[in-house]
């Protein structure tokens, strides 16, 4: 097991309560782990012996994917579930099925949930390490993780770098991840959407706010862009896919009026067309498919730290 | 032939008359007979049919009446593993409580005669506190049929209200109301217009970075202000009875001065806690209705109070077990249990802190909720005749609330592991006496 330095938590739920120090230390690690991806024998012994489970209770192609890689290189043995979940069906309770889980010699816990504050609830109950894989509106900490990993290969110090997260930020977990750290690591943070997908409560975390996406192109380095969920428009949040596209979608003629070494990200799946135009998604300024390769190197990373943690604070 | 009751020696507030000196009281065949300065001999000489004189002594306590709470579930009929009528009667005792109002969201409803009757049977043979059914304003509180309300009145109940559903039939509240004001009894509606609040917590910062769907303070004042218009328009007394918003305090304040029939009251656990407290592990302790507001919001309710905008302070007792508790945030029914902290966190949260005094936050415990359901002429008052119900408590002493220091079936109250001033030391209801120390109820 590798020094886990400032690094002392079981679990992570989110980025809010890191400290600047933590979320480094986390990326150092991460930086590590990314020259396994390059090896022939993709593998290390870091959690031989281990367990890690895939509690997913909302479907997930990358995330889950990601993690599960993540655990096998690290050489853990992987559980996966599934679970259907609803409110109105009556079952075994969230801490019921973790407990259940854990008796069978479970380590770690990797949970997504429709609910904010279910990886919180679990990771309360249980011995086990718990990784928020997403939790409702909440947070989703290695996807933040992940792009600031990206934006740092790309920038080195993000200390007053101009970051953009665009879209839906009212219901998006990543959004607020990455706000939390980028706002940590002493980067400037917009939000750029709707009023309506924008809640007025996120000035007191000291980002800038715009409604206009044009009037601030030149000015962000980089243009995280958040994923359109058709259903907000069935919930009258904006009115139509393509009064969304026209007023905030990221195509050419935008791109040409960003910065030259802006960088686009996107953390997926992606609407095509809608939030952002093929070219623009699969053009020389867009790290996506980067953004994907490092997420495999910051959940190794983060695998081992909270299961290093456990076993060396006790829990 | 009769028995006595002499508390000796404690300082008496009683906020309806003002008094507030050291006295003896005098509870003679469950009745209060005098405030003064009495011996056993006194007593005997002048209630020549008393046989048997039980003495008190309540120096360095607090003298107040019995505590009347105007706002508590019991969970009884239908969900008797939250809390049943006996023994949700009985902690309210070990709080204080002499008199209780219990909430007509039971299941079924208590929208009907043989309902009523229940809960007064029920609290009768339990001998502690003294329950009484607040009943729904329409049949199954659906806000479309009115409940008989005429004869339920004559089987017991103290006050109407839907209790959260009506909201969503203004028609059917308005009629109930106009319905309801050929008779001498307050309906009683806690407003929240249920469209716009359908969150788990208070909308804004906090419920935004917790990812939870909040519940935005307007939809609470349009719910409050609509029901003061209903009240203006039918002469109704309407009772607000859970306020937890700056503008909802407005909207009460406004009607007041229209002298529209108006009261309103606060919940306890409102005073001590903003929605800070529920992001810092989604707890659902922390999950209550109205939800936890903002620091400014509690200013002004601590402004209402004052100003006697709002005049009562309720338990808002309503017990949940922990195996529904123990579920996601967004997921867990609301609620708190509250009649065991209501007085110790009034003293807590306004009398320690200076916002009020002693006696003007015993008014808001005692005389004004007895007002407020019409019982006034027999509870909330220390005065002759009036049934023999007191509160007797030191104001000083601090305790730590711990789930074995409750007991409520159900221990999810916010205060938990906390520390509050103020604890009931004896209650006495109606000649029978409480010995509430530190332990189980005698």
């Amino acid at each position: 097991m590798p020094d886990t330095g400032v690094w002392t938590r079981k679990d992570l739920l989110g980025l809010e309560e890191l400290s600047r120090e933590e979320i480094e230390h986390i990326l150092d690690t991460a930086n590590g782990f990314k020259e396994i991806s390059t090896r022939s024998i993709k593998k290390a012994p870091a959690l031989r012996g281990k367990v890690v489970l895939n509690l997913f209770f909302e479907p997930s192609t990358r995330t889950k994917a990601s993690f599960s890689l993540a655990a096998q290189r690290l050489s853990a043995d992987l559980v996966d579930i599934v679970k259907e979940s609803s409110s109105t069906v009556k079952g075994e309770t969230l801490v019921d099925t973790g407990r259940n889980l854990e008796a069978m010699g479970v380590d770690i816990v990797i949970i997504r949930h429709q609910q904010a504050g279910a990886p919180a609830l679990l990771a309360r109950s249980l011995d086990a390490c718990v990784v928020n894989a997403g939790d409702g509106t909440h947070e989703h900490p290695t996807q933040g993780l992940l792009d600031i990993f990206t934006m740092r290969e790309k920038f080195g110090d993000l200390a007053g770098k101009k970051i953009a997260l665009v879209g839906d930020i009212t219901h998006s977990r990543v959004a607020r991840s990455n706000i939390w750290g980028l706002r940590k690591l002493g980067a400037e943070v917009g939000l750029i959407g709707p009023k309506t997908l924008i809640p007025g409560a996120f000035k007191d975390l000291g980002v800038n706010i715009h409604h206009n996406l044009d009037e601030v192109l030149d000015h962000y380095d980089v243009f995280n862009i958040l994923r359109i969920q058709m259903e907000r428009q069935h919930k009258g949040l904006f009115p139509s896919v393509r009064e969304y596209h026209h007023l905030y979608g990221i195509d050419a003629g935008r791109l040409a009026r960003m910065k030259p070494d802006v960088v686009i990200m996107h953390p997926g799946p992606i609407n095509r067309g809608i939030e952002i135009s093929q070219e623009v998604a699969d053009g020389e300024n867009s790290v996506i498919l980067r953004q994907v390769r490092n997420g495999l190197a910051v959940r190794m990373a983060v695998l081992v730290l909270v299961q290093s943690a456990k076993e060396s604070h006790g829990g | 032939m009769s028995k006595a009751i002499l508390v000796k020696g404690g300082r008496v507030i009683d906020p309806a008359s003002g008094h507030d000196a050291v006295a003896d009281v005098l509870i003679v065949g469950g009745k209060f007979a005098g405030i003064g300065k009495f011996s056993e001999r006194d007593v005997h000489k002048q209630f020549s049919d008393v046989i048997d004189v039980e003495t008190l002594d309540a120096s360095n306590q607090v003298v107040a009446p019995g505590l009347v709470d105007m706002r508590a579930h019991m969970g009884e009929p239908g969900h008797d593993s939250e809390e049943s009528i006996a023994h949700g009667a009985e902690v309210a005792v070990r709080g204080g409580f002499t008199t209780v109002a219990c909430l007509p969201d039971t299941e079924p409803a208590l929208d009907n005669v043989a309902a009523a009757l229940f809960v007064k049977r029920q609290s009768e043979k339990a001998g502690f506190a003294e329950v009484h059914p607040i009943c729904a304003l329409t049949v199954n509180r659906e806000g479309r049929e009115l409940t008989e309300i005429g004869q339920l009145i004559e089987a017991g109940a103290v006050a109407f209200g839907d209790e959260q559903r009506a909201s969503d039939e203004p028609a059917g509240i308005l009629r109930g109301m106009r319905y309801a004001a050929m008779f001498d009894r307050a309906v009683i509606e806690y407003a929240q217009d249920p469209r716009l609040a359908s969150g788990a917590m208070n909308s804004g910062y906090e419920a935004t970075l917790a990812g939870l769907p909040g519940m935005p303070a307007v939809a609470e004042e349009l719910a409050i202000a609509r029901a003061c218009m209903f009240a203006r328009e039918t002469g109704c007394h309407y009772h607000a009875p859970l306020l937890s918003t700056r503008n909802a305090v407005r909207a009460v304040k406004r009607a007041q001065k229209l002298n529209v029939p108006v009261t309103s009251g606060v919940c306890a656990h409102q005073l001590a806690f903003t929605d800070e407290v529920v992001r810092r592990a989604y707890d659902t302790r922390f999950k209550v209705y109205p939800p936890f507001r903002s620091e400014d919001d509690i200013a002004w309710l601590k402004r209402g109070l004052k100003e006697n905008i709002i005049t009562c302070i309720s338990s808002g007792h309503r017990p949940v077990p922990p195996q529904e508790k123990e579920l996601e945030f967004g997921r867990a029914p609301f609620g708190a249990v509250g009649l065991e902290t209501t007085l110790a966190a009034a003293i807590t949260y306004l009398v320690d802190t200076g916002d009020l005094g002693l006696s003007a936050a015993l008014a808001k415990l005692t005389i004004n909720p007895a007002r407020v359901l019409r019982l006034h002429d027999r509870k909330g008052a220390i005065a002759e005749g009036l049934d023999g119900d007191l509160c007797v408590f030191d104001p000083k002493h601090e305790w730590e609330v711990t789930e074995s220091a409750l007991a409520s079936h159900s221990k999810n109250s916010p205060f938990i592991g906390m520390k509050l001033t103020g604890r009931a030391k004896f209650t006495v209801t109606r000649g029978r006496i409480f010995e509430l120390a530190h332990s189980n109820v005698t």
